[in-house]
């Protein structure tokens, strides 16, 4: 599990990579979104899938 | 029967009403409009009022130029439909800059065109991303049936003028849970259809894997009478079903005989306050419903419609993120910079969960036909209250009011919310859940319940 620290640098270093500049006044709250999200996407990131499932295509040719 | 002039005057009785030369649209359209300004100041539910264009839709319905199921109905829609004229907001002020709407949204159109009469459009949390009806532009949307509480949300305008009685019918969209909340929190009936089953051409879009869009209302009868209104196939809509219509106001009264009724446990069952389980206790009852079947892994279902919805939504605006922050509501912007910083393959396993998930909930129909959850884990909190107390762990309210929603959007079942209110309390709903493109199914146990004065939405 990623602590505090590591979900800092996460955020600061993804902005950079997708080009998201966030303003030092908005930086807490973004880190303070991604740990909630890190903890309600707990239940699916612990779940194992088969190879075989794939997911469902919407795109229809 | 209620007078049609009246605040509790439900769509059907208006339609009848005019239909039969008892009342002039002109007259319905006039007392929709002297409510609209007698109960703004208290709930703050629309956005835009279109008093000229009402009366003159009126004048053309009086004058037998216009006729339909809905003829005289007056109706609004949550201001992420488009309205020719007016640009689409979608709850944001960074949509004012940009075009005005070329024409009206699809379901727009098909409810004008079966006689009903746009009055307006309504209040919702920005760009959808949101379960209260606040709004840092326009203010909260305030629950009438006592505005010191939430409307729920992001449908928020939708449940707040609906449940004052300023119109019988509003339309609102569902991505997670935005039709089923504020129908809880404001003691409405309002129905998410099947995925893919109403057009959403001409609306703002959000989470395009999971939005839906639908009617909110303050009877069953109406909304049958209006889903029956916008079924059909839109090729503007690549996500629009080719089935054929499948109309439900022919059997809406036929009753719950042949219905096999369960109540989802486990995860259902637990993490909400005792008023939620009650409610879907008293629904269950009346129903005779005794069984109870588990949704296998739903917590993992409402963990990937979180990422999805994070991921797409956060996609979806990050040009505006990069280059206009400022102009997004404080509530909805770190939400969505933080849904863009999500990892790519958290949104690939939450799209091959969902097949997974579908395909075991699916195989739950071969056993049940209708599935009873709560619709909120709460009743309506405090405007402005950010976190919530549920079953004794403390809880973000923006993020929550929706648990028990999002695992069955995640797949697209259809569902009608069902009001439950005690003496003294504030209302709470209940999830009819049916299988997919069943609705009529869905809408018959909640018409049973509301002639079985289980199940009943009064104006505040």
């Amino acid at each position: 599990m990623a602590d505090k620290l590591d979900i800092a640098r996460w955020v600061d270093e993804g902005a950079k990579a997708i080009g998201l500049p966030i303003a030092s006044e908005y930086r807490d709250k973004v880190i303070l979104n991604v740990e909630r999200s890190l903890a309600i996407a707990q239940p699916l990131l612990v779940l194992e899938l088969d190879d075989e499932l794939t997911p469902l295509p919407v795109y229809r040719p | 029967m209620s007078d049609p002039l009246s605040k509790a005057a439900t769509a059907t009785e208006i339609a009848r009403a005019v239909a039969s030369g008892k009342v002039t649209a002109a007259a319905v359209v006039h007392e929709a409009l002297s409510r609209i300004t007698l109960c703004e100041p208290t709930v703050n539910a629309f956005t835009d009022v279109l008093a000229e264009r009402a009366q003159k839709r009126a004048a053309a319905i009086d004058a037998g130029k216009a006729e339909g199921p809905l003829a005289g109905v007056p109706f609004a829609v949550k201001n992420l439909f488009d309205i020719a004229g007016l640009p689409t907001r979608a709850g944001s002020k960074i949509n004012l800059d940009g075009l005005k709407a070329a024409r009206d949204g699809a379901l727009v159109r098909k409810l004008e065109a079966a006689g009903a009469i746009l009055v307006g459009g309504l209040n919702m949390g920005e760009y959808a991303y949101d379960f209260t009806g606040e709004n840092a532009h326009y203010g909260p949307s305030r629950n009438p049936h006592d505005p010191t509480r939430m409307t729920g949300g992001s449908s928020g305008g939708s449940g707040a003028a609906v449940a004052a009685g300023e119109v019988p019918l509003a339309l609102g969209s569902d991505t997670n849970g935005s039709i089923r909340v504020p129908s809880s929190l404001c003691g409405l009936f309002g129905l998410k259809p099947t995925y893919g089953r109403l057009s959403r051409a001409g609306s703002f879009p959000f989470v395009d894997a999971f939005d839906h869009l639908g009617p909110l209302a303050r009877s069953t009868e109406d909304l049958a009478l209006s889903f029956d209104a916008m079924q059909g196939f839109d090729p503007d809509d690549p996500a629009c079903t080719d089935r054929e219509v499948g109309p439900t106001a022919p059997m809406l009264h036929d009753g719950i005989g042949g219905l096999r009724i369960a109540i989802a446990g486990d995860y259902f069952a637990r993490g909400g306050e005792p008023e939620c389980f009650e409610a879907v206790a008293t629904v269950a009852r009346a129903l005779g419903a005794t069984k109870t079947v588990v949704l296998p892994n739903a917590a993992a279902a409402r963990a990937a419609a979180y990422v999805i919805t994070a991921m797409e939504g956060g996609q979806l605006h990050l040009p505006r993120l990069r280059t206009r922050p400022q102009d997004f509501d404080p509530d909805t912007r770190e939400r969505l910079m933080a849904g863009c910083l999500l990892p790519g393959s958290w949104y690939v396993k939450a799209q091959r969960f969902r097949r997974q998930y579908r395909d075991a909930v699916l195989k739950l129909f071969d056993e049940v036909d209708i599935l009873l959850a709560p619709a909120t884990p709460c009743s309506a909190p405090r405007v402005g209250q950010a976190m919530m107390t549920i079953a004794g762990v403390e809880l973000p309210v923006r993020a929550n009011l929706g648990l028990f929603t999002q695992p069955i959007s995640f797949i697209g079942l259809p569902v009608v919310a069902v009001p439950t209110r005690k003496a003294g309390a504030m209302p709470i709903g209940v999830q009819v859940i049916a299988r997919p493109y069943n609705e009529a199914a869905a809408l018959r146990v909640a018409a049973y319940l509301e002639k079985q004065g289980v199940c009943v939405s009064t104006p505040a």
